[in-house]
């Protein structure tokens, strides 16, 4: 019973998206509308029972033992699957809104929503490289489907045939890098791997070479400069919902995975030390990351493409608290954990904003479109403000106590350079989310043009709401959170 | 084992390897869709024979059964469908970038593998690994250890094999669904729909508003399929 219990918050959302794939058959034509209800109601199910999980203590059950070496359930595990849920929630809901609207209803974009986050949810669990990989085939899968799914539009079929050719790629390399990893040490199993990897002390080429290919492998998942040539496109091409789907989820799972796998069969002192291990490559490529995203974001004209770009950024700042679990590692983990929340309620918060400001027919996309926003559509406005600001990271919303957070966890490590280039490039984005704001409120639509009127949903409604409330509470009372965060970091240890 | 059956076994290697090389290389560079396919039938039944050789008779045949026996005949199909005479479209890159590139992969592919074969801890002849319990690669033993070892894992795959059913599900009915209802909605409003892949080049209809004022600008309004 209490294994159940343990591994509850992945069969609630299994179980239930099987269940409403059963009534979705049985259901008629033009009788779907509750289908988005369902989802959120299964993904807020999912999140309950993480949050039920976690009150009771996984600690104190020692069935999960069970679940050696495959999966690994632990407060960090439990904290992540209430990250998942709480985002694939937002989704569901916006998807509620967006899909009827667009005229492209279809109950297996519920579906793909619920199994590509169970396919998130085994990878922050997954203990064992064949784990990770299956979740991780689980979770892209569901993504490209998402990306593909407006087919006729040719943006969509672009987008997702990069996504997918590239995504395949990718998983081929780390494929072989684990591959060169079980050649090694002879283990699959991470906690094995890390073992044997701290008793052979010295490093042999092949364990290098395994070491890139996995890196690749993880960094290509999290969009991090240069393997971030897919987001732009598959963002832009994929219907909003599933790209709110994307830049909260998929990029939570896949940092999930890149802590897992690297702190614990990378996480030793010698493999992490700044001549020969990961972490200094890590540093390169976050401010590569940060710096690249942020300039081309700021010259984007379609607001979705410059959220797509801002996503990459926010890799390059959570790369940033990545390098920082160098020196400690519970501080550097908790940090990621706690930008990671406030990141995803903060962006599915925007794109939702996004959806709000368009309709059928007149889909929000430039700058343009939101002109004189402010004036004739306030609340729509404010909350699109609301979310943007949160992503500048400015107070008193949650991605100031983000950023906050990653920085001092970077400083406290002693990378100052690396924490004044973050922070440097975190005012070049205030640039550009502004901009945003300076179109809504001090600009009119030339004359004759389309005026942008938002849609009325009461789901879109829902999930903005949702998000601003958690935006708020993050950014004015971060401390139970971050308590939270601190303890799901402590699994790691030192 | 004695030497004449170590040597049998390692000429038994190589020609697999061999062919399983000739195989790849067919299907990479060969102008021929159908020759192409044959070549990757060539590979698979190769590494099917690799397979054997290292006892895992259950994988050579599941080899054979899913990628011979279902895959290629499946690209075959495609082919066929498309007609045997089609070709792969003019590549317009120059040729020096294609060089560049693929010498770079090349070496660098090359030079990993001479660093893993040269700091590879040494195997020789006379040093032999453990032989392999009898009922090593067996169906048995395969079918034991996924119920019992790997039961995890093995009901986790239930969820990608599900999502990959969803997936090919939602892009396949797209096409028709959105076709249908793409041609009632030009029927309802015909100036309004407009080409989604050149947003810049055709200026249509019912957005001219913006464009034709400052045609650098993006699109303002993408139209929903």
């Amino acid at each position: 019973m209490a294994l159940w219990f343990v591994l509850s918050p992945l069969l609630v959302v299994a179980g239930g998206a099987l269940l409403l794939m059963l009534a979705e058959a049985f259901s008629k034509e033009g009788a779907r509308g509750g289908l988005a209800l369902g989802t959120s109601i299964v993904f807020a199910a999912g999140f309950v029972f993480s949050i039920g999980v976690w009150l009771y203590g996984v600690d104190d059950v020692p069935e999960r033992l069970a679940l050696a070496p495959w999966l690994v359930i632990d407060h960090f595990t439990i904290f992540f699957d209430a990250l998942l849920c709480l985002g694939g929630g937002l989704a569901a809901l916006l998807a509620g809104g967006y899909l009827p609207e667009y005229n492209i209803e279809r109950g297996e974009f519920y579906m793909l929503l619920l199994f590509a986050t169970v396919g998130a949810m085994m990878l922050a669990a997954a203990g064992d490289v064949l784990t990770v990989f299956l979740g991780l085939e689980t979770m892209s899968i569901g993504a490209y489907a998402l990306t593909a799914f407006r087919r006729t539009s040719p943006r969509s079929a672009e987008g997702a045939l990069k996504y997918f050719l590239l995504g395949a790629f990718a998983a081929a390399l780390l494929l072989y890098g684990f591959a060169l990893l079980y050649g090694s040490t002879g283990h699959t199993d991470l906690a094995g791997i890390g073992e044997a990897v701290k008793q052979s002390g010295e490093k042999t080429p092949m364990m290098v070479i395994a070491l890139v290919l996995v890196l690749v492998g993880l960094l290509f998942k999290v969009s991090a400069v240069p393997f971030h040539m897919w987001t732009p496109d598959a963002y832009e091409g994929a219907p909003t919902p599933g790209t709110t789907y994307m830049a909260a989820v998929v990029k939570a799972g896949a940092f999930a995975m890149l802590l897992r796998v690297l702190l614990t069969c990378f996480g030793d002192k010698g493999s992490m030390s700044w001549s020969a291990g990961w972490p200094p490559a890590l540093a390169v490529l976050a401010v590569l990351t940060m710096t690249v995203a942020n300039l081309i974001a700021g010259q984007q004209e379609s607001v979705k493409r410059m959220l797509a770009y801002s996503s990459v950024a926010h890799a390059g700042y959570l790369l940033v608290g990545v390098v920082s679990t160098m020196h400690s590692q519970a501080q550097g983990v908790s940090s990621v954990l706690f930008y990671l929340l406030t990141y995803t309620v903060s962006t599915a918060g925007a794109f939702g904003a996004l959806i709000l400001c368009g309709r059928r027919g007149a889909e929000a996309v430039s700058y343009e479109d939101l002109a004189g926003m402010g004036r004739r559509h306030p609340p729509a406005a404010l909350a699109f403000s609301l979310f943007l600001i949160s992503l500048a990271g400015l107070p008193p919303t949650a991605g100031f106590f983000g950023k906050w957070f990653v920085f001092r966890a970077a400083m406290d490590s002693g990378f100052y350079v690396l924490t004044v280039i973050a922070f440097l490039n975190s005012v070049v984005a205030v640039y550009y989310y502004l901009r945003v704001l300076v179109y809504m409120y001090m600009r009119e639509p030339p004359a004759g043009a389309p005026v942008a009127t938002p849609m009325k949903s009461g789901y879109v409604t829902a999930a903005l709401l949702l998000s601003a409330i958690f935006v708020l509470l993050l950014g004015i009372v971060p401390q139970s959170s971050l308590e939270m965060a601190i303890k799901a970091a402590s699994v790691f240890g030192g | 084992m004695n030497p004449t059956e170590l040597a049998l076994g390692q000429a038994y290697f190589w020609v697999c390897a061999a062919v399983a090389i000739a195989g790849a290389v067919t299907t990479v560079v060969a102008k021929n869709p159908i020759r192409g396919a044959m070549g990757l039938l060539v590979m698979i039944l190769s590494i099917a024979g690799l397979y054997l050789a290292l006892h895992a008779q259950f994988l050579a045949a599941i080899q054979l059964i899913v990628y011979a026996g279902a895959i290629v005949v499946l690209f075959i199909f495609v082919i066929m469908l498309l007609g045997p005479d089609v070709s792969a479209p003019r590549d317009n890159r120059g040729r020096l970038p294609r060089i560049v590139s693929a010498s770079a992969f090349a070496t660098a592919g090359l030079g990993a593998m001479l660093l893993l074969l040269r700091t590879a801890p040494p195997l020789s002849s006379g040093k032999l690994l453990p032989a392999a319990p009898t009922d090593f690669g067996n169906v048995e033993s395969f079918g034991r250890i996924l119920f019992t070892d790997a039961l995890v894992p093995f009901e986790l795959s239930s969820a990608l094999l599900m999502v990959a059913v969803i997936g090919a599900v939602a892009v396949a009915r797209g096409h028709h669904k959105s076709d249908s209802r793409e041609r009632r909605a030009a029927a309802d409003s015909a100036s309004r729909t407009s080409d989604l892949s050149e947003p810049k080049a055709t200026p249509s209809a019912g957005v001219t508003a913006t464009k034709t004022a400052n045609p650098t600008k993006v699109h303002a309004y993408e139209v929903a399929s």
